[in-house]
C-alpha cells in the first residue's frame, strides 16, 4: 500500500519534473517564434521520451550523494528495513512530496527553480527528520566531490556562471561575425541552429531527469522486498517514468516558459543558438566530466548570458534577482516541507500516516493549480509583451500555497 | 572544505570544454551564413547604395557549406555522448578523435 503511493508519488514528481524543465529547452526557440508553442513542447516531450529509454546505466544511488538511507551499492540500509521497510517508504514518501510542493509553487510564481534541489530538498528534509542530522551526507568523505554541499551547493553556484560566460561569448562571437548580413539569411539560418540546439538539450534532459525518478522507484521497490536486482530496473519502471516526463513536457510549463523566454531579455535566433549551444555544451561537458547540476540553473544562466554578450541588449536584473532567490530556498523549503510530511506521517504511523500526507499532497496541489487559473499562462499568451502583461510572474501571496499546505 | 577545490577543479575543465563547443560551433555555424551570404552576393550583405551589389561567388556557398557540416559533425558527437553513457560507455578522446569505450 504505502509502496504503490510512493510509485504514484514518484511518477507525480517526475510529471512536474517535466513540465518545469520543458522551458529549459524550449523557452528560447517559442520567444522568437523559431517553432510554434505547441510544436516546441510536442519536438521537446518526444526527445524526452526517447532521452529516458536511452538511459540503461542505472541510478539507483541517485540519493547516496546527499543522504545515508544506502550502502554504497544501492540496497537500503538494514536498520530501515524493520517492519516490510516502512521507513524508508516513509522517508522517501515524504522528500518526494516535498519536492512536488515546490515544484509546483515555484511553476505557480513562474519561476525556473531546479528540480534535482527539490527532490533532494525534499529527501534531506526527511532524513534529517526520520533519522536525524546525521543522517544527510553534508560533505562527502573527502576523496571526491560529494554530499549536499559537493553535489548540489557548489555546482549550484558555479554552473550558472559558466553557461553565462559561455552564452555571452557565444552570442558576442555571432553578431561580431554576421554583422552586415541581410536578415533573411541571419533570421533563417539561426533559426535551425536554434531548433537543433534545442533539441539537444531536451535529449541530455530526458536521459538525466528521468534516470533519478527511475533510482527512486527501484529503491523503494528493494525496500519493500518486490526487487532485489541493484545492477537493473523493471522495465515498467523505466517504460512509467519515461511516459510521466514527456507527458509532463509536452503539457508545458507555460508560466516558466514565459518567465525564460520573454522575462529576462528580449531573445533574437543568434541569442537563442548561443544560448542553447551554451547549454547543451556545459551539460555534455559537465556529466562527462562527473560533475553535477542542473538544467535550470545552466539554461538560466545561458539566457542571461546571450542578454549580456548581445550589443545593446537589455538584461531585467529584478527577473533574475528574484530566480536567484529561488534558487537559494529551494533547498531549505522543499526540506522543511518534507520534514513536516514525515513527522506528520510518521505521528499517525503505518499506512494511515503515508495516505493522510498522500492526501495533503493532492489537496496542496488541487489548490495551487485552482490559483493558477485566476492568471492563467497557455500557448496562447506566452509570447505577451512582458511589461504590459506582468500578472504572470508578478509574485502571488503565499497565503495561497501557506494554507494549502 | 576539499569539496570547494574538486569543484574549481572541475570547473575550468568545464569551462574550457564549454567554450570551445558551446561558443565554438555557434561561430562556425555564424561564419557558414556569412559566407552563404557573400556567396549569394546581390542584396545578402550590407553595401553603399545605388550600387547593384557584387555577383554571386559560388565559392561562398562550398565553404558555407562544408562550415555548417563542421557543425553538424559536434552536434552528432554530442548525441553519440549521451547514447553512449546511457549504455554505460564512455567517449574517449585518447586517440584525439572520439572512440568509444567501456566506463
Amino acid at each position: 500500500m504505502i509502496l504503490a503511493l510512493v510509485v504514484v508519488t514518484a511518477l507525480g514528481f517526475d510529471f512536474t519534473n517535466g513540465f518545469h524543465d520543458t522551458a529549459n529547452a524550449m523557452a528560447t526557440s517559442i520567444a522568437t517564434r523559431a517553432l510554434r508553442p505547441k510544436t516546441a513542447v510536442a519536438l521537446s516531450g518526444i526527445l524526452n521520451l526517447i532521452g529516458a529509454f536511452l538511459s540503461v546505466e542505472v541510478a539507483l544511488t541517485v540519493s547516496n550523494a546527499v543522504v545515508r538511507i544506502q550502502n554504497p551499492d544501492g540496497t537500503p540500509k538494514a536498520s530501515l528495513l524493520a517492519d516490510g521497510g516502512t521507513a524508508l517508504l516513509l522517508i522517501v514518501l515524504a522528500g518526494l512530496i516535498g519536492g512536488i510542493v515546490w515544484n509546483l509553487f515555484t511553476w505557480l510564481l513562474g519561476l525556473p527553480s531546479s528540480s534535482s534541489h527539490a527532490l533532494f530538498g525534499g529527501l534531506v528534509g526527511a532524513t534529517i527528520a526520520g533519522l536525524g542530522w546525521a543522517g544527510v551526507n553534508w560533505n562527502g568523505n573527502g576523496t571526491k566531490l560529494d554530499g549536499v554541499v559537493g553535489k548540489v551547493i557548489l555546482p549550484a553556484l558555479i554552473s550558472p556562471v559558466i553557461a553565462g560566460v559561455v552564452a555571452a561569448v557565444g552570442t558576442w562571437i555571432i553578431y561580431k561575425i554576421t554583422v552586415g548580413v541581410a536578415q533573411r539569411f541571419t533570421e533563417n539560418g539561426f533559426r535551425w541552429g536554434q531548433i537543433g540546439s534545442a533539441s539537444l538539450v531536451s535529449l541530455a534532459h530526458g536521459t538525466n531527469d528521468a534516470q533519478k525518478t527511475m533510482g527512486v522507484i527501484t529503491l523503494a521497490l528493494i525496500a519493500a522486498g518486490d526487487w532485489t536486482d541493484t545492477g537493473s530496473i523493471p522495465f515498467w519502471v523505466k517504460a512509467a517514468c519515461a511516459i510521466a516526463i514527456a507527458l509532463g513536457t509536452y503539457l508545458g510549463g507555460w508560466r516558466i516558459i514565459r518567465t525564460l523566454g520573454k522575462g529576462l531579455v528580449e531573445i533574437s535566433p543568434p541569442q537563442g543558438m548561443a544560448a542553447e549551444s551554451s547549454s547543451a555544451a556545459v551539460i555534455l561537458a559537465s556529466s562527462h566530466l562527473g560533475f553535477a547540476l542542473s538544467t535550470t540553473h545552466v539554461a538560466t544562466g545561458s539566457i542571461l548570458g546571450s542578454g549580456v554578450g548581445k550589443p545593446g541588449a537589455q538584461v531585467r536584473w529584478r527577473v533574475a534577482g528574484r530566480m536567484v532567490a529561488a534558487w537559494l530556498i529551494t533547498l531549505p523549503a522543499a526540506a522543511v516541507v518534507g520534514a513536516l510530511m514525515f513527522y506528520l506521517g510518521d505521528f499517525i504511523g503505518g499506512v494511515a500516516g503515508a495516505v493522510v500526507i498522500f492526501v495533503l499532497l493532492l489537496v496542496a496541489a488541487a489548490g495551487m493549480w485552482v490559483r493558477s487559473r485566476f492568471t492563467p499562462v497557455d500557448h496562447t499568451n506566452v509570447n505577451d509583451e512582458w511589461d504590459r502583461a506582468p500578472d504572470a510572474a508578478a509574485p502571488v501571496e503565499p497565503v495561497s500555497a501557506g494554507s494549502a499546505l | 572544505m576539499h569539496n570547494l577545490g574538486f569543484a574549481l577543479e572541475g570547473a575550468w575543465k568545464v569551462l574550457a570544454a564549454s567554450l570551445i563547443l558551446g561558443a565554438g560551433l555557434p561561430a562556425l555555424f555564424a561564419l557558414g551564413i556569412r559566407s552563404l551570404a557573400w556567396g549569394a552576393g546581390g542584396d545578402a550583405e550590407v553595401h553603399e547604395t545605388g550600387v547593384t551589389g557584387p555577383r554571386p561567388r559560388p565559392i561562398g556557398n562550398v565553404v558555407g557549406w562544408i562550415l555548417f557540416a563542421v557543425v553538424v559533425l559536434g552536434v552528432l558527437l554530442g548525441i553519440t555522448f549521451i547514447v553512449a553513457s546511457g549504455f554505460g560507455k564512455a567517449l574517449s578522446f585518447e586517440h584525439i578523435f572520439p572512440t568509444i569505450v567501456d566506463k
